[in-house]
């Protein structure tokens, strides 16, 4: 067989099932859709299709769903990813009037002295990737993921930067990633959202909602905050008082009721508010199933390093495990910890000790499932640090010019790192990624041409990455 | 499986069949290069008037709105829809006119009234009520961004309310809308602008303020001008001028340089907090100034030779100061990088961005001058602080705790050394006191020697009072010996703040006996101009400044104090617009980064659309009078068309926001050009009122014409033929029928269970919500949200406070914008998060609770009467038979459940264990949750929560 009539069976392959799950989910209300539909007749031309059914993508997407570690605050890449020998050489000394041509940085003078790193770094996994001490499980982990070290963006302030990490814009008021992708995609749960947020850490994000809006895009495909202990969703329990028999009685009322009135007015619009009605009931059912840890084994459970009722990032972690597992789409941890302008070394440290081992735990948990394939880990912030001091001699400032994240799974090249930067981390110099690259390549792996994924709102179509973006080859597995 | 639904299985490319709209053809790729910026554009020429045609259905039309749609129906070969009943009826005109459900009595009042003008006086009795204001202020405040908060990280509150209450009383009043966009856009340039004028320019105003950290304010003042272009486009023009930020726009004849040129009108403008003062607090402050006013006229009464004496006086002070010298600034901000400082004309400094409560500014500077023995710190009022500054204090006060100074010869290593000042004066100086107006803590606030007396728990205060307070000052610190090195001298000033002093100049003298200049800067000005000259407002400040320092005016110095002891403080502020008294150039910037300027451009209007501006000076004025004048092709149909779109559910443009090339093309493009033409000017009567010809520009004739249209008037129901042939409604054979929007979702349960707190204005309110949301990490920052108590819990949702990083969830399952953008076309989705909220959210249970108290205590103790008034709170209507029986069928499934002693029957009707306050007589706790279970049901029906 060759290459051309494989991709095109699997494409086959592809459009069958998500045709089936499409129908599956449309009839698969309950008895009340399958009366509805033959109440309204075949010809009515049914309710208005569901938002969020599934899709076709322009091409088989490599990842069906996307787990994004956000590391809101920006963590410095000089500490974890990016070893720079050099800058130890210079720690004290201004840092070169070339580098500092046109720059702008947020706090400090741009003529601060160069700051030495502050931890060691070491070869690891058959791939020989460089990561510092302070990354011990990732290190384990290292050649199922994709490093790049030569990320750059053009904000250096918190919010801006993070929408723009996350909107591709610096300008609020534009669809997120999550929101494109389940937009792009749909969600293939009927029971959960399709696109779900935790905040961990110790403060909020600066973009805010902003980060998980759906822009102008419709509503439906913003991303809905789960917290990661008791309710997970606003509103899901039935209000005091109120039992399972009531609900389930109120409900059937409820329906038999909008059922008269669509009868009488036939207004496809009230079959879909049938149908929601009910994924609701389903969605109070199998959120507590979610959010239930305690069957996860021990073993599960340590790998993370989660405790069933503790919130956590590493909670949080095993729980998008659970939702991608469940059929969401989209899921997104924003743990806003890493704006070290002082106390770094203390800082930094502690961040990784939060972090590092559930991220790399998610990894290998979804590889052992077989899931890993289909699955993509990102783990980023939205801008990177200074090679420059802040402060005495324990902190960075933001620094846009260069930075580091790494990707896993949905079809990233594993055991990859890619780019570089100058002997101070200072500049991106060699493969350069900027984040408009990124949300090309990330559509990419999603099944979308990134020009050709849009929205038309003011007159015009928009796309994720506005009139930028070149897909990252070396990235795709 | 139906055709349509195949068609998306199939793989038509996603950008095709994913986005609403006609215009896809265009889209393709690389075709609009090719095409020539169509001018001739229908949408770029005024509209015109033309005559209803004729049609069949000549029975049918009530208004020349009907002639237009039947025209376009008759073309299909379609007929429209007879009326709808009554009940119906009201219901629907009285969301639509004030977004709350009628009454039952309102409901029977008309639909037992014979009158033939029975309607008529329905959409009167609506239009007067003062939820009309609040119901179509919404919607402009849709289009305004308004929000409630600054946005960004921080997302402070601000105070905002007075801006929505403007538009709420313009409404209401029926303020023309060339009236109500010329005040929100030029309200600060009008002749003797009144506050509410100020007030009304908060509608540029209602962009984001970042406060983040470290952050350079000039940027994100230019987000905020970009946000104020986009908002003009969307809300005010219906074109796409975002486009043109970094290139000229790809479809529409809309340049680069138009953008930049546009611009220029609003960018001349300072970011004004303003007071505001109440009615009472207004009167109270004329009185004062007319006290002012007299005393000045007693005082020169009783002085037959005032004018001999201030001449005298002029002579003496004309010439009494030093020259001062300001160094060259070398570095300036706050040591840690968090606050910024930014460089304005002659060495003045202005702070901006993130705000420091207590810290210090370090200032780097440079001087030549040798000998030097006086150092001035001047504080300007500027316009972009609160109240004018020249702090950033709520109230735009400062206290100045320390003022040190740090000297080294240039070109050297040596350590800097210290200049002790010796003394201070300053031209304003209260005794000392404990805290002030300023600061909350123990510090100590006073003279301003205080500022150099070592102690950082003392402070010099600027603060005069109410009505005084708000101006420039000054003080000199005199050094113990002379200083100034010839080879040249550093000089590092800290000055270090409570509330930070924020737009400041330091300047140097050699003068050893140097004081603070006693007289104001506007009095040295007219000192300074020839006497013929003088402005009657300059001879007034001349006059009062003498008599300031004249021997032998005690008196009536202890006069005016008194008067101005009387001055009444604001008991509010907002956010508004003041005109800069120097220009502010505008410049096109390069792909439209604000780093990149090009080539200056002066304000001006895009030829392409007529007329052209009449003004040779042109101003923010100008411009809203170029907006508003009658040719101006887009601005009438505009609005007419969001108006029409908040009716029924589409625009007869359904790009409201983009009127351009590549929008949506009119479904009925007579019709909207004569709304258009009568609403700029009638020439029918009112319909349904008699006598008096209505205004120019009024709001409330346009919603009588369409009221008052039997195309509004058309049954909602839904043939399946019809939805198969127009889904949308576009060509109008048939009523709306759509959910309303989110915060009448919440008004319709309010009024439903009689909970609704019917107060129109004042302060947001705080509904309830989880409090997780306002604290970290879901929020960067801990936000004081208390759940309102007492009534203020059922306010209308209008009045919910809005936080831009914490959208209310209620609101935003139910697609509210949440302000970061202007919004002039909401989404209207259909979700599991609505059901969930509908069913369990606080206030929604609360409301179904209350409706059971309701029906049981209004209703005779037959169930079945009590299940019917339970359901026409709800929808209006008396169930069907069926209905009945589905309802009945749980009630008594409920009751005996309940009954059975499964569930607290107490906690079920009233969220708590205890009884409920006020059981009516005869009526068991278990009766009164059975029926708290229907009333749930009742409020979460399709039925409830749509306009038919």
């Amino acid at each position: 067989m060759n290459r051309i009539t494989r991709e095109q069976d699997a494409m086959e392959a592809w459009r069958l099932a998500a045709k089936r799950r499409w129908f599956f989910k449309q009839c698969g209300v309950g008895l009340g859709a399958v009366a509805l539909r033959s109440l309204l007749g075949e010809a009515a031309g049914a309710a208005p299709s569901d938002p969020l059914a599934p899709k076709l993508s322009h091409f088989a997407p490599k990842a069906k769903r996307v787990i994004y570690l956000f590391m809101a605050g920006a963590p410095s890449h000089l500490e974890l990813f990016d070893n720079k020998p050099e800058l130890t050489r210079w720690n004290g000394k201004p840092p070169p009037a070339e580098l500092l041509k046109g720059y702008r940085a947020a706090f400090i003078n741009p003529n601060s002295n160069l700051l030495g790193p502050k931890f060691k770094f070491a070869r690891h996994g058959q791939s020989g990737a460089e990561l510092s001490e302070l990354l011990p499980h990732l290190a384990r982990t290292v050649d199922d993921i994709a490093i790049v070290k030569s990320m750059h963006t053009d904000a250096f302030n918190h919010a801006p930067a993070q929408i723009f990490m996350n909107t591709g814009s610096t300008q609020f008021g534009r669809p997120s990633l999550g929101a494109w992708t389940t937009y792009g995609l749909g969600s293939e749960s009927s029971s959960l959202p399709a696109y779900v947020v935790f905040n961990t850490g110790s403060k909020g994000t600066s973009g805010g909602s902003s980060n998980w809006g759906a822009g102008f895009l419709p509503t439906t495909y913003q991303g809905v905050p789960f917290r990661n202990g008791g309710e997970p969703v606003l509103y899901l329990s039935n209000p005091k008082g109120f039992d399972s028999f009531i609900q389930r009685d109120s409900l059937d009322t409820i329906r038999l009721l909008n059922e008269e009135k669509l009868k009488a007015v036939g207004d496809p619009e009230i079959a879909t508010r049938i149908a929601s009605f009910e994924m609701a009931y389903r969605m109070q059912a199998s959120a507590p199933e979610l959010m239930d840890l305690s069957r996860e084994s021990r073993q599960v459970l340590d790998s993370y390093g989660a405790e069933p009722g503790k919130p956590s990032f590493a909670t949080s972690c095993l729980l998008a495990r659970r939702l991608v597992e469940r059929g969401v789409r989209f899921v997104q941890i924003f743990h806003e910890a890493w704006d070290q302008h002082g106390n770094l070394t203390k800082d930094i440290a502690k961040n990784c000790q939060d972090t590092d081992r559930a991220s790399a735990a998610l990894v290998q948990d979804l590889k052992q499932r077989g899931m890993l394939d289909d699955t993509l880990v990102i783990w980023g912030g939205e801008f990177g640090r200074t090679p420059m001091v802040q402060g005495g001699d324990d902190g960075r400032d933001h620094h846009p010019n260069c930075f580091t994240i790494w990707l896993a799974g949905g079809g990233v090249r594993a055991g990859l790192t890619l780019g570089e930067s100058d002997d101070f981390g200072f500049n991106a110099t060699r493969d350069r990624v900027h984040v408009h690259d990124l949300h090309a390549t990330l559509l990419h792996l999603l099944g979308f041409n990134h020009e050709q994924l849009t929205y038309r709102s003011q007159g015009r179509q928009f796309r994720l990455t506005d009139v930028h973006g070149n897909l990252v080859t070396q990235l795709l597995a | 499986m139906d055709s349509r639904l195949r068609r998306q299985l199939l793989a038509v490319p996603l950008a095709l069949w994913l986005s609403f709209g006609s215009a896809q053809a265009d889209s393709t790729p690389g075709s609009p290069l090719l095409r020539k910026p169509a001018t001739n554009h229908w949408a770029f020429k005024s509209p015109l008037r033309s005559q209803p045609p004729r049609t069949r259905e000549s029975g049918w039309i009530r208004s020349p709105i009907d002639a237009f749609a039947v025209a376009r129906l008759e073309k299909e070969g379609w007929r429209p829809s007879p009326e709808a009943d009554r009940l119906t009826l009201i219901r629907r005109l009285s969301i639509d006119l004030t977004g709350l459900p009628p009454t039952l009595d309102e409901i029977d009042a008309f639909v037992s009234d014979p009158a033939r003008d029975a309607c008529e006086r329905q959409v009167e009795r609506l239009l007067s009520s003062p939820h009309y204001g609040e119901r179509w202020g919404r919607h402009w405040l849709d289009a305004a961004r308004y929000a409630d908060s600054n946005g960004f990280e921080k997302d402070r509150a601000r105070e905002m309310w007075h801006y929505r209450d403007w538009v709420i009383q313009s409404l209401n009043s029926d303020l023309p809308y060339d009236a109500f966009l010329t005040h929100q856009l030029a309200g600060d340039l009008l002749p003797n602008a009144t506050q509410d004028q100020l007030i009304a320019t908060g509608f540029l105003r209602n962009s984001m303020i970042n406060e983040e950290g470290a952050i350079d304010p000039e940027q994100f003042r230019m987000d905020a001008m970009f946000d104020r272009m986009d908002c003009l486009g969307k809300a005010v023009l219906g074109l796409t001028v975002q486009c043109a930020q970094c290139h000229d726009h790809k479809y529409d004849p809309f340049s680069q340089e138009d953008y930049y040129r546009l611009f220029a009108f609003l960018n001349d403008v300072d970011e004004y907090t303003a007071p505001i003062y109440s009615q009472a607090e207004l009167l109270k402050r004329d009185s004062v100034h007319e006290q002012l006013r007299r005393l000045d006229e007693e005082t020169q009464r009783a002085l037959p030779d005032w004018r001999e004496r201030l001449a005298l006086w002029e002579n003496r002070v004309r010439n009494d100061q030093p020259e001062w010298t300001t160094p060259e600034l070398v570095e300036y901000g706050d040591p840690g990088g968090l606050s910024k400082l930014q460089p304005q004309k002659n060495g003045v400094l202005l702070a901006g961005g993130h705000r420091f409560a207590g810290g210090a500014w370090r200032i780097r500077a440079r001087t030549t001058i040798t000998n030097i023995a006086a150092v001035r710190l001047e504080a300007f009022a500027n316009a972009n602080l609160p109240f004018n500054g020249p702090g950033r204090s709520g109230n735009g006060m400062f206290a100045l705790r320390e003022f040190q100074l740090k000297i080294a010869p240039v070109k050297t290593t040596n350590a800097p050394v210290d200049v002790r000042f010796a003394s201070a004066t300053a031209d304003f100086e209260t005794s000392q006191s404990p805290g002030g107006p300023v600061a909350k803590d123990k510090d100590y606030y006073g003279p301003v020697r205080f500022a150099i007396d070592g102690n950082d728990r003392t402070a010099w205060t600027i603060d005069a009072g109410p009505g005084r307070r708000n101006t420039d000052r000054k003080a000199v610190f005199l050094a113990s010996t002379n200083f100034g090195f010839v080879e040249g001298t550093e000089l590092t000033f800290t000055l270090t703040c409570h509330d930070e002093i924020a737009c400041f100049r330091i300047s140097l003298s050699t003068a050893t006996n140097a004081v603070a200049d006693p007289l104001p800067r506007v009095v040295r000005e007219t000192l300074a101009t020839p006497a013929e000259r003088r402005t009657p407002e300059q001879q007034t400040a001349l006059f009062q400044a003498w008599r300031a320092s004249e021997k032998g005016l005690e008196p009536q110095r202890l006069k005016e104090e008194a008067i101005w002891k009387q001055h009444p403080e604001p008991s509010g502020t907002t956010l508004a617009l003041q005109a800069r008294r120097d220009t502010r150039p505008t410049s096109i910037l390069k792909r439209g980064d604000w780093l990149k300027p090009d080539r200056a451009v002066r304000p001006g209007v895009p030829g392409f659309l007529r007329p052209p501006l009449a003004d040779a000076q042109p101003s923010r004025l100008s411009l809203a009078q170029w907006l508003v004048d009658k040719r101006s092709p887009t601005t009438a149909r505009v609005f007419v068309n969001r108006v029409w779109q908040a009716y029924f559910g589409a625009g007869l443009v359904a790009t409201p926001e983009d009127f351009g090339v590549q929008g949506d093309a009119p479904s009925h493009p007579e019709l909207l050009d004569w709304l258009a033409c009568e609403f700029m000017t009638p020439e029918l009567e009112n319909p349904g009122r008699t006598g008096g010809a209505p205004a120019a520009w009024s709001i409330k004739h346009l919603h009588r014409l369409i009221v008052h249209s039997s195309v509004y008037r058309q049954r909602s129901a839904i043939a399946p033929d019809a939805y198969e042939r127009d889904p949308y409604n576009r060509l109008l054979a048939r009523g709306a029928r759509f959910r309303v929007e989110g915060e009448t979702v919440r008004d319709i349960a309010l009024a439903a269970s009689g909970l609704l707190d019917p107060r129109v204005g004042g302060a947001s309110v705080f509904a309830p919500a989880p409090a997780f949301l306002f604290v970290p990490p879901t929020s960067f920052e801990p936000f004081p949200w208390q759940d309102a108590a007492g009534s203020d819990r059922y306010r209308r949702a209008l009045y919910t406070f809005r936080r831009r990083s914490t959208p209310y969830p209620m609101l935003q399952n139910f697609d509210a914008p949440n302000g970061d953008a202007a919004c002039v076309r909401r989404a209207r989705s259909n979700t599991p998060l609505q059901a969930l909220t509908s069913l369990n959210e606080t206030l929604f249970v609360e409301c179904a609770q209350a409706l059971a108290l309701r029906v049981l205590s209004e209703a005779p103790a037959a169930d079945a009467d009590r299940v019917r008034l339970a359901f026409r709170h709800a929808v209006g209507r008396p169930p069907t038979e069926r209905e009945q029986q589905h309802l009945a069928g749980l009630l008594e499934r409920e009751q005996r459940h309940i009954g059975e002693g499964w569930i607290s029957a107490n906690e079920l009707a009233t969220g708590a264990h205890s009884l409920p306050k006020s059981l009516p007589p005869g009526v068991t706790p278990t009766q009164l949750a059975a029926y708290t279970v229907l009333s749930r049901v009742l409020l979460n029906l399709d039925e409830t929560i749509t306009k038919e």
